[in-house]
């Protein structure tokens, strides 16, 4: 009940911030240099569909009901045609978000685990000559360019080694189906999954690291020891577990980063995600797809943080409304 | 140069991840700013064969186009400065300005300011500057210009608190007082005084910056006119089969550039807060020492605790202070010590030293302990019985601890039934659910939380129900010895009394034995037949509480008692005692309390008193104990005549 209740206020309180962004959006389009319709449609549109572009987005009225006829666009998930391919780019994007995901996801899943396992072994040893050189070796992981990494990567693993492919997702004559196409997929995503765990692993070793020395030093962990519970029952069930408040809310707060890192290992290895659709759209000046793609990147985060704060409230009993 | 400048730079130079990052970021800006005079040919030129592999010529090799890569990098260099602190800059004055604003005048326009800093943390901005870029052009001003205006919030939610906190100094208050106006005050006072983790935050800030322009640019979206680090990848990327020193090269520079810039910050935040560096960790191993042979068994007459000549020392930095300098007492079984000092005397410390839980950087460097006629340290060091420390086997069962409960000493993310149950089931692994439920409920109505708190967190209590709990979870095993580090401190009066009463009450109802560690002579009047008092690590006086409120032989336990010193002086002048160095104290010859005691002599300050015996178990380390001891029982008599 408490975290319904909590749950509701949260998504309310997204919908200024969601606002906010399309304002943004909005007022971008409106004040870079050149005509909004071309802008919009695309350089030597047809007149036929200038004129359309021009009546749905009510480019002959006021502005603030431009405004309001671009926002009752986008409620009906309406985000404008690609002009290089005149698709709606709503179904452009949903096509790429699984590919992205995958990447992603399993990049974020594979840095915060690993990372929070190192962070917190070396929280034990603060100061140690091993901790800082893990410190400023997770320092240095994250101020790799992670586009940079992934194309070493390739040099050594795909050009040099030919251990791995270089690009794409599947091979073009392989499997499409079953164990062979899991199979096909996952070696495919190594390369790219490695150069972005690579980069985020520093940042949540650092993380990690700090957080569970920080709970260490607190008196309930020191409680817990003149208790006598093992240390490592102290580590997990006191320490590690108060460390998650601020680890979570950074990872959700970070997946911005997290994604804009995700455009450039796909842009680098060919990944078929919204990444690659980025960069295509940039090739080829296709604003209403990176119009769109910045919309749903930006719902995603807000999606994300709605997450974690709902992660952050059922481990925090402290939150309350 | 303000003292702490002096004193972080110095800190910084001295680790070496600090040096290092210094010596690259020199290298790297002294490169950029001299590329115009060396000769290196124009990085633009075409002049060269194509895709030569590095050499002696061409240290870095040749392009697609054949230019000088190695030239390149070194104007890329400049490139990547220029955004580094063209985007910094930017972005932290913008965000100080407002997050100073937003903090000093507080009320809605915090509200709103926040609220603005809130909704662009939740923006990726990354996209947020390709979609300025790709919509306006790509050019390097702009570039620098959407990061330093997607990025501000950062210094922004960073100057707000720092402004927080300093808006209510007294040389902010003064100057208003004054009658400066806000914008003097806060230009002159307020963002000169929180800028330090700002400038900290501004070298991570750069690093992102140059990482966004570069990657921008290998989107394509660099400026064309300009050699970037990231635009020569991204051309580098076409060719990595071919010519892969095309790629290499100006992304190792990214690297070590961004790398030094983050290292950079990272050192000087350790050096302005070295305690991030060491706090916490896993209680390191200790040597440890096997039982001493022929311990006889413990009788009815055998001390629960006994305490010789213990002494504990801190490493801080390079200095070693003895917080506990030799302290020895001994508990009867079902008797009460009270130990009262002032903060920093040691009493704590003491307290940590007998339950071995003391941080990393103390240690115990000598002395005994004994529990019950045997002992747990010998000579400083852990006694350890078939692999397992003695004070590992009396932990809860028979030693339990209450703590200051304010300062979060039970996990506020457990229920305190939940913290209760856990502490019962480690040591009784057998009991049921529901024996242990009972037993819990059972300490509850001892202690007098109702039940229905029970399933309560820690943040649900009131202050004197949370220090209640911490009491029932020391209590669940039924425990021998109880030590209370100030378990009423924090508490209002009404509830410091009712608690003590309760702690007293209980200390009979369970035949407990008692250390109370206070700062108030009073609480522990009230539950102690021996007082203890501690001064810079020692214990300068012991007597029967009756005896040490009535004749109190030190000077410095007649000043905590309240007591007016006929001899010295009027008592406002001993009721504010100097601050104690402890460190200090305990390296000066002489009796530690002679600087701020008022009947201090020539002896006092060259020989350390000896501890003098004055009957009745009543001790005190001072050269004119007996003739204090003796006035203050003369007042008596002529005040009662």
């Amino acid at each position: 009940m408490r975290l319904l209740r909590y749950f509701l206020y949260r998504v309310m309180q997204m919908f200024p911030i969601a606002l906010f962004i399309v304002i943004i959006n909005f007022a971008l389009i409106h004040m870079a240099p050149g005509d909004v319709s071309i802008l919009l449609a695309g350089e030597g549109a047809d007149p036929e569909y200038m004129a359309s572009v021009r009546q749905s987005y009510g480019l002959d009225k006021p502005l603030y009901q431009q405004l309001g006829a671009y926002i009752g666009q986008l409620l009906q998930g309406d985000l404008g045609l690609s002009f290089r391919t005149r698709e709606p780019v709503i179904g452009i994007i949903a096509e790429r978000v699984p590919a992205t995901l995958l990447l992603a996801g399993t990049a974020l899943v594979l840095a915060s685990v690993l990372g929070v396992v190192i962070g917190s072994f070396m929280a034990r040893r603060p100061g140690s000559a091993l901790d800082t050189a893990v410190t400023t070796l997770s320092i240095s992981l994250f101020s790799i360019p992670v586009f940079w990494l992934g194309l070493m990567l390739i040099l050594l693993f795909a050009v040099t080694l030919r251990w791995l492919p270089s690009s794409g997702m599947m091979s073009i004559a392989g499997p499409r189906e079953g164990i062979g196409f899991v199979l096909d997929v996952a070696k495919h995503m190594i390369l790219p999954v490695i150069s972005l765990s690579a980069v985020w692993l520093g940042q949540y070793v650092r993380l990690a690291r700090s957080s569970v020395s920080e709970t260490l030093a607190e008196p309930y962990v020191t409680t817990a020891r003149a208790i006598g519970f093992p240390e490592r029952r102290v580590m997990t069930r006191f320490a590690l577990r108060n460390a998650m408040l601020p680890i979570v809310t950074v990872l959700g707060l970070e997946l911005g980063l997290l994604l804009s890192g995700a455009v450039l290992t796909e842009t680098v290895f060919s990944w078929p995600g919204l990444g690659r659709l980025i960069y295509e759209a940039i090739l080829s000046r296709d604003t209403p797809v990176i119009m769109g793609a910045f919309l749903i990147m930006s719902f995603t985060v807000m999606l994300a943080a709605l997450v974690t704060d709902l992660l952050y409230a059922t481990l925090d009993p402290r939150v309350r409304l | 140069m303000t003292p702490t400048l002096v004193k972080t730079v110095r800190a910084t130079v001295r680790s070496w991840p600090g040096v290092l990052s210094l010596t690259v970021l020199l290298g790297i800006t002294a490169a950029a700013l001299a590329a115009p005079i060396l000769s290196l040919p124009d990085p633009a030129d075409m002049a060269f064969d194509l895709y030569q592999p590095p050499s002696s010529s061409f240290w870095l090799g040749t392009d697609n186009f054949g230019r000088d890569i190695f030239s390149r990098v070194v104007w890329g260099a400049r490139v990547a400065l220029m955004v580094a602190i063209g985007a910094a800059l930017l972005s932290i004055l913008i965000g100080s300005a407002l997050g100073a604003v937003a903090g000093y005048f507080g009320g809605w326009i915090d509200g709103l300011l926040s609220r603005i800093f809130d909704i662009f943390l939740l923006i990726p901005t990354f996209f947020l500057i390709l979609l300025i870029v790709a919509l306006f052009g790509a050019s390097l001003p702009l570039t620098i210009i959407a990061i330093a205006l997607t990025t501000w919030p950062r210094s922004a939610r960073l100057m707000r608190s720092q402004v927080l906190t300093l808006k209510s100094r007294v040389y902010v208050q003064a100057a208003l007082a004054a009658g400066a106006p806000h914008w003097w005050v806060i230009v002159r006072h307020v963002i000169p005084n929180g800028i330090a983790p700002i400038i900290t935050d501004g070298t991570i800030l750069m690093g992102m910056a140059i990482l966004t322009e570069a990657g921008l640019s290998f989107l394509g979206l660099g400026d064309q006119n300009m050699v970037s680090w990231g635009s020569m990848i991204f051309e580098g990327q076409r060719h990595l089969r071919l010519a892969p020193w095309m790629s290499i090269a100006p992304g190792v520079a990214l690297l070590m550039l961004v790398a030094s810039l983050n290292l950079l910050g990272d050192s000087v935040n350790f050096a302005m807060n070295p305690q991030l560096r060491t706090r916490g960790g896993a209680p390191k191993r200790r040597a440890s020492v096997a039982p001493p042979k022929g311990e006889g068994p413990a009788t009815e007459e055998t001390p629960i605790l006994q305490v010789e000549d213990l002494r504990l020392e801190y490493t801080v930095g390079n200095r070693r202070i003895a917080a506990v300098d030799g302290v020895s007492f001994s508990l009867p079984r079902g008797g009460a010590l009270g130990i009262v000092g002032e903060s920093g005397c040691g009493k704590s410390s003491l307290g940590s030293a007998l339950l071995q839980t003391m941080p990393n950087n103390a240690e115990l460097t000598a002395g005994n302990v004994r529990y019950d006629g045997r002992a747990i340290i010998l000579g400083g060091k852990p006694v350890v019985e078939g692999g397992r420390s003695r004070i590992d086997a009396l932990r809860w069962t028979r030693i339990a601890t209450i703590f200051q409960s304010a300062m979060n000493a039970l996990n506020p993310v457990t229920t305190v039934r939940r913290q209760m149950m856990d502490a019962l089931r480690l040591h009784r692994p057998g009991i049921s659910r529901a024996d242990a439920t009972d037993r819990i409920s059972e300490v509850f109505d001892m202690i007098g939380i109702p039940r229905s708190r029970m399933n309560a967190y820690p943040h649900q209590l009131s202050g004197g129900m949370r220090q209640r709990a911490m009491i029932a979870l020391s209590l669940i095993l039924e425990p021998e010895l109880v030590i209370a580090d100030e378990p009423t401190t924090a508490l209002d009066m009404l509830i410091q009394d009712q608690i003590l009463g309760e702690i007293a009450d209980l200390r009979e109802r369970l035949n407990l034995s008692l250390i109370l560690v206070s700062h108030d002579m009073g609480a522990v009047a009230e539950s102690c037949e021996v007082v203890a008092v501690m001064y810079a690590g020692r214990i300068v006086e012991i007597a029967p509480t009756r005896r040490i409120f009535d004749n109190p032989a030190h000077p410095y336990s007649r000043t905590l008692i309240g007591a007016l010193p006929s001899l010295t002086g009027p008592l406002e002048k001993l009721e504010s005692l100097p601050a104690t160095d402890t460190a200090a104290a305990a390296a000066a010859t002489g009796c530690r309390f002679a600087h701020a005691c008022l009947a201090a002599t020539d002896l006092c300050r060259k020989t350390t008193p000896p501890a003098m015996n004055l009957g009745g178990g009543h001790v005190c380390e001072c050269h004119y104990a007996e003739d204090f001891a003796a006035e203050t029982a003369a007042d008596k008599r002529e005040v009662r005549a």
